[in-house]
């Protein structure tokens, strides 16, 4: 086994083991794009090492996603194949694992920006989305470094020097990279329970461009991206992961928030996105480039105007640190704080979820933090909390 | 983009697979043959698909499954799965093969690889094929890993050049060049159906064969309609004639004369023995496990279900390359294969003699010094083939 194929093995080792945690005997469902397909041989070949019963394996490809929105009917951009959502049904009670990291990450920047926007399989989104909220799903989504993604990050299709990135990212430097990720997941969860014990009423943000307040929900609470499945299995449903995060109450948001950071997102990249509030709706869209995209998805699908997520990351990231633009927002996200517009996560809830947490069929993360942004808690009676100055966390925890 | 691909994609969407407005399209390919399934994919919406759906295999999947899953994972047919396949009823599928690494799984346990068929996803294909409800084609897909193996050197681009001989892509109208191929075809099978032969008889090297024929079975050519009436090519290339033999009436010993790839392995130098129908001695310098296997696991695997006569106007033939692909090889020279037959070959009932198993497994029997001759009821013996020339009207 060569160095380099020794670094993959144990990158996907760490996915499968820490990340989604595969347990004996439970099937594993792999899906990434076919550029992904060394890691992702390497992640059916550890999902059976830790034990698998069966590893599925969907190859997606940007490319027939591009044919179906330039040559396909109208019907065929909603469309949820049976098997597809017969595939999403099948994740209960079983792991999955995500590849990303787009080899061409404008692949789709010539096309229509309402169609892309549209382009979405809703049932098998939905079904998804179902069997996720039921904590049934033990999950982790991963970077798979490819030359399009290192040529987009770098200037160049340096794919060692994005692995080097990555693995850093991914804390795979440390002598024991599984309690290095231990250790690193009980400092965000204490931050989490710090917060969610200061109980703010709401979060108010102020930077260049951005001047937003967004009402929080009592019964929400802070939390890291390690999880546990209804049946009791731990999981790190992100690697990397940086942030500690809320699902924000989605009827009251108020103000301007300008993104910091591009976002790539369908095959197109979002350049400079500023998005207007009202009543916790956004009511209007501008950006530099994909405001299409992203009003194709407030027109379109239910919801996706109310916000589903806040997370704040401070200067410690790794990923920060690399001090990479990754366009890929499993990266990027993890650098700064980031808002998403459309589903909440179940996972801020403890029972059933609060009647604020907004309901759709998609999620986008987009990137507002930065060195000028300020945010602070609302505490219940008016007092303001300094949470972040300069990425640095403010308080205690 | 690549104008040949493009061509080639097209030709495969309309005159292979037919794919007609509003239909589903499935496109089957292993994840080294994107490519050309972008291309294909690109081509059936362009021919009024209504959805294209793809499914990318993965040599290197299956082999972690063969080597590092447990047994239960070797049959194991997802759900999921099934409902793709099962979708496919009604709609167009296209499959490429065109295998990257031939012999990825050539260090594995035979047995254990023999034994890897999801059977539940056979038999759904095997119902389909009988219903004949697919208007399907299957088409090789040129890679690095085929044209090393082909030419011992990675040039794809000379592989691409003989893909596209073998498809006539070359005739100033290929559509056109293909008509008329079928037609040359099917006048052939129906000669062969006018002569009603009660068996074939084998001669050459290694190969003395006599295979019971059904009268019920009809000769056919490598084009037709579905249940529904779209006239399909379900192979580009084709150069054969087949029929589903008497499974029942198989007797001596046939001698495989070209390298047969299969599931990661390559069986060379196959000799099998038949007595009443049933294969009871396997031999090969290579890959024998394999071919054990199938027959100790699977359910009539031991018996024919095809046999196929090509001749050396074959375009494969022609090309002078063996291609370690069946779908090319087997259209280079007469070939049998052991397991499933063709139900879609009878009007009504099959009945017995139709062989009915999950796997369909051709090998090459063919070559300048093998006769065939027709046994008619009556006792003569009509020449088929000879030095590879079709010796009927």
């Amino acid at each position: 086994v060569s160095h380099n194929g020794d670094r993959l093995e144990r990158y996907a080792e760490l996915a499968v083991r820490v990340g989604a945690n595969v347990q004996q005997g439970q099937e594993v469902f792999v899906h990434g794009l076919v550029e992904h397909v060394d890691l992702i041989r390497a992640l059916t070949r550890q999902s059976y090492r830790a034990g698998a019963a069966f590893v599925n394996v969907r190859y997606e490809d940007q490319h027939m996603r591009r044919a179906t929105i330039e040559l396909g009917p109208d019907e065929a951009l909603t469309y949820s194949p049976e098997w597809l959502n017969t595939w999403e049904q099948s994740l209960a009670g079983n792991a999955q694992l995500g590849t990303s990291g787009n080899p061409e990450p404008e692949l789709l920047s010539d096309l229509d920006g309402e169609r892309v926007g549209r382009a979405m399989p809703l049932e098998a989104a939905e079904i998804a989305r179902r069997v996720h909220g039921e904590h049934s799903v033990n999950w982790c989504g991963v970077g798979a470094p490819t030359e399009g993604w290192a040529r987009e990050v770098l200037g160049e299709p340096d794919v060692e020097r994005l692995w080097e990135l990555v693995a850093f990212c991914f804390r795979l430097d440390e002598p024991d990279p599984g309690s290095a990720w231990r250790e690193h997941l009980d400092r965000l969860d204490a931050r989490a329970a710090a917060l969610t014990e200061l109980r703010p009423d709401a979060l108010r943000y102020r930077g260049p461009g951005t001047d937003f307040t967004v009402g929080l929900l009592p019964s929400a609470h802070w939390g890291s991206a390690r999880f546990r499945t209804a049946g009791g299995i731990d999981y790190v449903a992100n690697m990397p992961t940086e942030e500690i995060f809320i699902t924000p109450d989605s009827r009251r948001a108020e103000g301007t928030l300008r993104s910091s950071l591009p976002l790539s997102l369908s095959g197109q990249v979002i350049r400079d996105l500023r998005l207007t509030f009202e009543d916790g709706r956004i009511v209007q869209v501008d950006a530099e480039s994909g405001a299409e995209l992203v009003r194709s998805h407030l027109a379109t699908i239910e919801n996706a105007d109310r916000l589903g997520e806040l997370a704040l990351v401070t200067k410690e990231s790794r990923v920060g640190q690399t001090g990479k633009l990754f366009y890929n927002t499993l990266f990027d996200e993890n650098a700064t704080c980031h808002i998403a517009y459309g589903f909440g996560l179940p996972y801020s809830f403890d029972g059933e979820p609060d009647e604020g947490m907004n309901v759709s069929n998609i999620h986008v993360d987009f990137m507002v933090g930065g060195p000028e942004l300020a945010v602070d808690a609302l505490l219940p009676d008016g007092t303001e909390v300094p949470l972040i100055r300069s990425e640095e966390w403010q308080l205690a925890a | 983009m690549d104008e040949r691909l493009e061509r080639y994609a097209e030709l495969v969407v309309r005159v292979g697979a037919n794919v007609q407005p509003g239909q589903e399209v499935f496109l089957l390919a292993d994840v080294e043959h994107h490519e050309l399934a972008r291309a294909l994919a690109r081509q059936a919406y362009r021919a009024g698909a209504s959805y294209v759906h793809v499914r990318y295999t993965d040599g290197h999947v299956r082999r972690a499954m063969i080597e590092l899953g447990p047994d239960e994972a070797l049959t194991y047919a997802p759900e999921w799965l099934k409902t793709f396949t099962a979708a496919m009823s009604g709609n167009a599928m296209i499959a490429t093969t065109g295998d990257p690494e031939p012999e990825l799984l050539a260090d594995l346990d035979g047995e254990r690889v023999g034994r890897a068929v999801a059977q539940e996803i056979v038999q759904i294909r095997v119902q389909q094929l009988s219903e004949n409800s697919v208007n399907w084609c299957g088409v090789g897909a040129p890679n690095e890993g085929w044209a090393t193996q082909v030419f011992g050197e990675p040039d794809v681009e000379r592989l691409w050049e003989k893909v596209a001989f073998c498809m006539r892509l070359d005739e100033p109208d290929p559509v056109e060049a293909w008509r008329e191929h079928l037609t040359r075809l099917a006048e052939r099978a129906t000669e062969l159906n006018e002569l009603h032969p009660d068996a074939l008889r084998y001669r050459g090297p290694g190969t003395d064969l006599t295979v019971g024929l059904l009268p019920a079975a009809r000769w056919m050519a490598g084009a037709g309609d579905t249940s529904t009436g779209i006239y399909y090519v379900a192979n580009m290339p084709t150069e054969e004639v087949f029929t589903s033999p008497d499974a029942r009436r198989t007797e001596g010993t046939v001698r495989s004369s070209l390298p047969l790839v299969l599931l990661g392995q390559v069986v060379r130098g196959l000799e099998l023995t038949f007595e009443q129908g049933r294969a009871v001695r396997v031999e090969a310098e290579t890959g024998a496990d394999l071919v054990r296997s199938h027959f100790a696991t699977i359910e009539n695997a031991d018996r024919l279900g095809e046999v196929a006569l090509v001749t050396k106007e074959s375009r494969v033939g022609q090309s002078g390359t063996l291609f370690h692909d069946t779908l090319f090889d087997e259209n280079a020279t007469c070939h049998i294969a052991y397991g499933a037959g063709l139900p879609f070959l009878f009007d009504g009932d099959p009945g017995e003699g139709l062989n009915v198993a999950n796997m369909h497994v051709d090998f090459m029997v063919g070559g300048p010094e093998l006769e065939v001759d027709a046994v008619l009821a009556d006792g003569t013996e009509v020449p088929l083939i000879r030095g590879e020339e079709w010796q009927l009207a």
